[in-house]
């Protein structure tokens, strides 16, 4: 049971601050290096480094594939919301000045900016965990000496 | 001062990508590729320092993280023959 004792403790310590890191990333997108397709890779590098020092099936107990396709689908329409919402009030798609009242246009900026970048991140993060678990899961080839 | 720092990075480097080829065993490349890594993130950090954009400092945190889960992920497939077994099973 107690195989690579200190690569699991390692990765246990390394996983919240790589997930706090991805938020970093995120949310500070606006004045360094960043943004939300980033944002998402990291926060499922953490993930992933679970899935390969626990095992694939110990990440489908924490995020099961139902819940991997409604994030997938679910970044992608907080993403076209926002601009269908623009378009409901009457302005272009994705016009963010659509989201403050009108005269404080920089507030819908900064409110439309984080709402698409959200739905980028949670696109992004949840696509990369399940490619990662498709091909992880896929057991390996048998050679013709195995046999 | 930065051109002796990143000319020390690139000899590190030389020599290290000297282990990877000539190395022996498959640990040896491991272990070389993962110290490539490790010297990757300094010369990031140089690279931030000398042209002024500590923006760099993040990638070097960031591209530190990455490789060691890229490490983690290739011992890991060549131990197990796959990246989705889990460890606590091994019988060997």
């Amino acid at each position: 049971m107690e195989h690579h004792f200190i690569l699991r403790v390692i990765s246990k310590m390394l996983i919240p601050p790589i997930m706090l890191y991805a938020l970093y990333v995120q949310f500070h997108g606006d004045f360094g290096p960043g943004g939300g397709f980033q944002a998402g890779v990291i926060f499922a590098v953490a993930f992933i480094l679970y899935a390969i020092v626990f095992g694939v099936e110990t990440l489908t107990l924490v995020c099961p594939p139902a819940v991997l396709r409604a994030g997938m689908a679910l970044g992608v329409l907080l993403y076209a919301g926002t601009g269908v919402y623009s378009l409901l009030r009457g302005y272009n798609y994705l016009d963010y000045a659509a989201l403050a009242e009108p005269g404080h246009a920089e507030h819908g900026q900064h409110l439309g900016i984080l709402l698409v970048e959200g739905g980028v991140g949670l696109t992004v993060a949840s696509a990369m965990i399940a490619i990662f678990v498709a091909f992880a899961s896929r057991s390996p080839d048998i050679k013709d000496t195995d046999w | 001062m930065f051109v002796a720092a990143i000319t020390a990075v690139f000899i590190s480097m030389a020599l290290i990508l000297i282990r990877a080829m000539a190395g022996p065993t498959l640990y040896d490349r491991v272990l070389a590729v993962n110290a490539f890594g490790t010297v990757t993130v300094l010369m990031i950090g140089l690279i931030g320092f000398v042209t002024d954009r500590p923006d760099f400092l993040d990638i070097a945190l960031l591209y530190a993280l990455i490789n060691f889960v890229g490490t983690i992920a290739i011992l890991k497939f060549f131990r197990y023959r796959g990246l989705g077994r889990s460890t606590a099973d091994a019988s060997e």
